[in-house]
């Protein structure tokens, strides 16, 4: 039984989730945790795709800050797309 | 005065079935490692069984009839997912509990210095009426009330660096003042206790450790919280339920403590024993996943018991 290290690709079932799916699962993956809900055979497991969610919504909400920062508000209220060639 | 070994064939036999991470070679490993030249010095002695009386200190009568009852005359029954019986189960786990007095009666009798109980299956989440996490009877709860009636030792003390946070101990000791637990454990993990929050009386410390902390995080714990409260309790006697799956290779759980970790901490906590006991220390194994890791590292802990 090998531990997974945080560098490992995340698996394909994870990575199709959207940010608030993977947070509801992560956080249902903490509360069993905290709840004694979780063999102690399979907590390991639990924490590494509790882990493994962690980081997917990490992505995401980088996915989503860089989304953000490439969009300009103008002194009018004016909006605009960095980049974009809206003259 | 050398360092006292107590175990028992039956402990080894104990065998929850094949796949299970608590096996028979774990302790086989323990055992291998402490028979070499460097632990000659070292004095054996057959761990005895509990008498009901003794376990009933802890558990109840029900429990005990329970367990007990449900061993089965061959192949497996379990408990719960995690918590498996064979047919060696009952004489082990008794042998385990019976270990842990028989520890505290050769250390009070001045038979050895300090002791080590090499002994499966593991005790610290056993409650007083529910077997689990791999634990049937909580055998260093059953030792230190052993003490505490038989010795007429007044304050006793539970350090456990166990990865797991030992549930079934703080449960037995979290409302008598006279009782003092203390855990480092991964957190949030199995079996779900041992946040800061939880104080007892002001009797337990847990000092819970985030995944993938190390050395460092424990030793801070340790300095910061644990031994400061250990210091002050001043232990008549003193315990160490020593899981060793903290050890960074452990495949159960995310540390990364090394060997000379379990060291440091068993020579600090006997440092207080000395200043409040004469030195009385009775040492039990716990968890402890890979079998090299749990070797080299029970290697450890018992290097610096004999050291004292």
């Amino acid at each position: 039984m090998a531990k997974r290290s945080s560098a490992d690709a995340i698996p394909q079932d994870i990575a199709r989730l959207s940010f608030e799916d993977a947070l509801a699962a992560l956080e249902k993956i903490v509360r069993e945790l905290e709840e004694g809900k979780v063999k102690l055979n399979d907590a390991i497991a639990a924490y590494e795709r509790g882990a493994m969610l962690k980081r997917h919504c990490e992505a995401k909400l980088s996915e989503a800050k860089a989304k953000v920062d490439k969009i300009e508000l103008g002194p009018q209220g004016t909006v605009r797309a960095a980049g974009a060639d809206i003259d | 005065m050398t360092t006292l070994i107590f175990t028992h064939p039956a402990c080894v036999e104990h065998d929850p079935g094949a796949s299970h991470p608590e096996c028979p070679a774990r302790l086989e490993a323990v055992l291998e490692a402490l028979e070499t030249e460097e632990f000659k010095d070292l004095e054996w002695r057959e761990a005895p069984r509990a008498e009901t009386g003794q376990l009933t200190r802890v558990h109840s009568k029900d429990h005990v009839d329970r367990v007990l009852s449900a061993v089965p005359k061959e192949g497996h029954y379990s408990l719960d997912p995690d918590t498996v019986l064979s047919p060696s189960s009952g004489e082990a786990a008794l042998r385990a509990a019976g270990a842990l007095c028989a520890a505290v009666d050769a250390v009070m009798a001045g038979e050895g210095r300090n002791a080590f109980c090499a002994v499966r299956p593991p005790g610290h989440h056993a409650e007083a009426a529910r077997a689990m996490g791999f634990c049937l009877f909580n055998n260093v709860a059953v030792g230190a009330l052993h003490a505490r009636e038989r010795h007429g030792l007044a304050r006793v003390a539970v350090i456990d660096f166990d990865v797991h946070h030992g549930n079934g101990t703080q449960a037995t000791f979290a409302q008598d003042s006279d009782l003092f637990y203390a855990s480092t454990h991964q957190f949030p993990f199995y079996p779900g206790t041992g946040s800061a929050d939880e104080r007892g009386l002001g009797n337990v410390v847990n000092a819970p450790l985030a995944p993938n902390t190390g050395s460092a995080e424990f030793r801070q714990a340790m300095n910061d919280r644990i031994l400061p409260a250990l210091g002050d309790f001043a232990p008549d006697f003193t315990f160490i339920s020593a899981g060793f799956d903290a050890h960074a290779a452990d495949p159960l759980a995310n540390l990364n403590f090394v060997e000379e970790d379990f060291a440091w901490a068993t020579r600090e906590i006997m440092d207080i024993a000395e200043a409040s006991s004469k030195g009385r220390v009775v040492s039990t194994l716990e968890g402890g996943y890979d079998l090299g890791a749990l070797a080299s590292s029970a290697a450890a802990h018992v290097r610096a018991l004999m050291s004292g």
